[in-house]
């Protein structure tokens, strides 16, 4: 199900050149990315990565310390104030003493063209608890009220920021197939997650957020292909790193401690290169996973010595 | 705004402790003040009218600061986030609060007023009861802003105690509980200028059948500009954050 990336006209969300600053840290950092109407995106990336801050901005929650946030062409919060835009904020909980009916009711008639209560409450599969207080709910449940009340007004972009962060395996698969029902209506989705499992299944494109910058950006299996066939990793011994990306295969190179790990495209002329150098003291050769992938794609401040992607790529 | 008003005052009703406390104390404490602690004689039918306002004012008072630990609440929860990011504008969301406070304060006044007629025979004519509801009612604004303010400033729980803590201190100190003729001299010539005492002054004018005095409304309006400075600094403090 691929989607055109930019379905002529404006775009439904545009970054440019987008810097946030908290203090001495740069939580956004020169952030460009557009996404098309009709699009489903995952915004990956570690805790800490700026997905949060990019949401906020984009809500107009907060503004930019420079460059520019279009949504439909227009500010943040003039599309915002339009109706634009539904969100379900991280760490949001519902409010006590109503009932999901008249929390989601209240939510909708806000908006200028919002769906009907009962259609909201179907798709967040919520129909059989629309009187009951919104404070009596489980948490899943809960989750789903957050979710109800951010599509309530039928905005052309629904915004989720970590939307399954407390749900158990059942409840995530309830919620993912709501969203897809919403995004096959033509709405543009964006969600931030930092499982790039998650992103996989529910986004036609993922882009990695890392350090306040795009350093990924495609389809789940671009991504996969970009992170390289096979992880390579033995022990450096006190031997110089320096040549190690010139090898045959290797695409990244990370150095953990006194350990060396290898993306490479083809293990086999990886090894057998390694083996002339003398480099096989605790060798280990490994598939790449998922998980692989998105390290090395936001590898941790920690390994700030070794080189990150993109500079080796 | 009407949709928001009408949501926040149905969870204000809801809310067990704003009625026990909110509606039932004022009355509970009018009856005890005049019926059991007035002596066997009972309350003379004077004690039983300002008690009657002063009580009434105070459970007005309650509701009004309460309309901040709400928002203090709804700021904890990311609701007031939530809110901005639909096409609700942060103004509406205030104004709405404030007004949704000033019908929260109703209840209270109401109650301590039929208590008054009906248990205590206080008897009126139908103006006086009808100006006495309405200038209890519109006296209650500071004091929103003044719960208002701390409800965007503090944290949820610092909000219900610096809300209590005004609202005891203003009742007590403006004579809400106790007449100031029982004060000493310098808690009296003190009294006189805070805003509860003043509050409840525009409340007892009524029942002596004339209009509130000049000094009465002009430090009320003195306390309303200042809290109401402090309100728009807190929420413009708050609006960063949240």
């Amino acid at each position: 199900m691929s989607r055109p990336r930019s379905a002529g006209g404006t775009a439904a969300v545009a970054f440019s050149g987008v810097t946030r600053s908290y203090g001495a840290v740069r939580a956004v950092d020169g952030l460009d990315l557009t996404i098309g109407s009709g699009e489903t995106v995952a915004l990956l990336g570690r805790n800490g990565a700026g997905k949060s801050t990019t949401i906020s901005m984009l809500l107009g929650l907060l503004p930019p310390g420079s460059g520019t946030v279009r949504l439909f062409g227009e500010e943040p919060r003039a599309a915002v104030r339009a109706g634009r835009v539904g969100a379900m904020l991280q760490d949001g909980k519902p409010i006590p003493r109503v009932t999901v009916r008249e929390l989601v009711a209240f939510v909708a008639a806000t908006y200028p063209r919002p769906m009907r209560v009962a259609e909201a409450l179907e798709l967040a599969g919520l129909g059989a608890f629309a009187d009951r207080r919104v404070d009596r709910l489980s948490g899943g449940q809960a989750q789903r009220v957050r979710f109800a009340v951010a599509l309530a007004g039928n905005p052309g972009l629904l915004v989720l920021d970590e939307p399954t962060a407390a749900l158990d395996v059942e409840a995530r698969r309830t919620f993912w197939r709501a969203m897809r029902a919403y995004a096959r209506r033509g709405n543009t989705l964006l969600f931030s997650t930092h499982y790039l499992e998650e992103a996989d299944d529910n986004a036609d494109r993922i882009v990695v957020i890392d350090r306040g910058r795009v350093t990924a950006d495609g389809s789940g299996e671009e991504i996969k292909r970009r992170a390289g066939g096979a992880l390579v990793s033995f022990e450096l011994a006190g031997a110089p790193a320096g040549r190690l990306p010139e090898l045959p295969g290797v695409t990244a190179v990370e150095v953990r401690g006194d350990r060396a790990l290898l993306r490479t495209a083809d293990s086999d002329a990886t090894v057998l290169a390694l083996a002339g150098l003398g480099l096989v003291r605790g060798l280990e050769v490994a598939p790449a996973s998922l998980e692989d992938a998105f390290l090395l794609l936001t590898a941790a401040p920690a390994d700030a010595g070794g080189p990150s992607p993109e500079e080796t790529v | 705004m009407l949709d928001y008003i009408r949501l926040e005052v149905r969870r204000t009703l809801r809310d067990k402790s704003f009625v026990l406390f909110g509606i039932g104390m004022p009355v509970l404490m009018y009856l005890l003040f005049t019926r059991i602690a007035a002596g066997p004689g009972g309350a003379d039918a004077e004690w039983k009218v300002s008690a009657m306002v002063g009580m009434a004012a105070y459970g007005a008072l309650g509701a009004a600061i309460g309309t901040g630990t709400g928002v203090a609440e709804d700021k904890s929860l990311g609701w007031l986030r939530q809110l901005r990011s639909t096409p609700l504008s942060p103004a509406r969301v205030v104004v709405g609060r404030g007004l949704t406070g000033s019908v929260t304060v109703l209840p209270a006044i109401v109650s301590v007023l039929l208590a008054g007629g009906l248990v205590n025979g206080v008897r009126m004519p139908v103006w006086q009861w009808a100006a006495l509801i309405v200038l209890l009612w519109i006296g209650t604004t500071p004091f929103t802003l003044l719960g208002l303010g701390n409800g965007y400033r503090l944290s949820s729980q610092a909000t219900g105690l610096v809300n209590t803590g005004c609202l005891l201190l203003l009742s007590i100190v403006g004579g809400l509980w106790f007449p100031v003729a029982a004060f000493p001299d310098w808690l009296r010539s003190l009294a006189v200028w805070t805003p509860a005492n003043r509050f409840a002054d525009l409340g007892q004018s009524v029942t002596h059948g004339s209009a509130p005095g000049v000094t009465t409304v002009a430090v009320l309006a003195a306390w309303l500009a200042l809290f109401g400075g402090y309100a728009v600094y807190a929420y413009r403090r708050a609006a960063r954050t949240v």
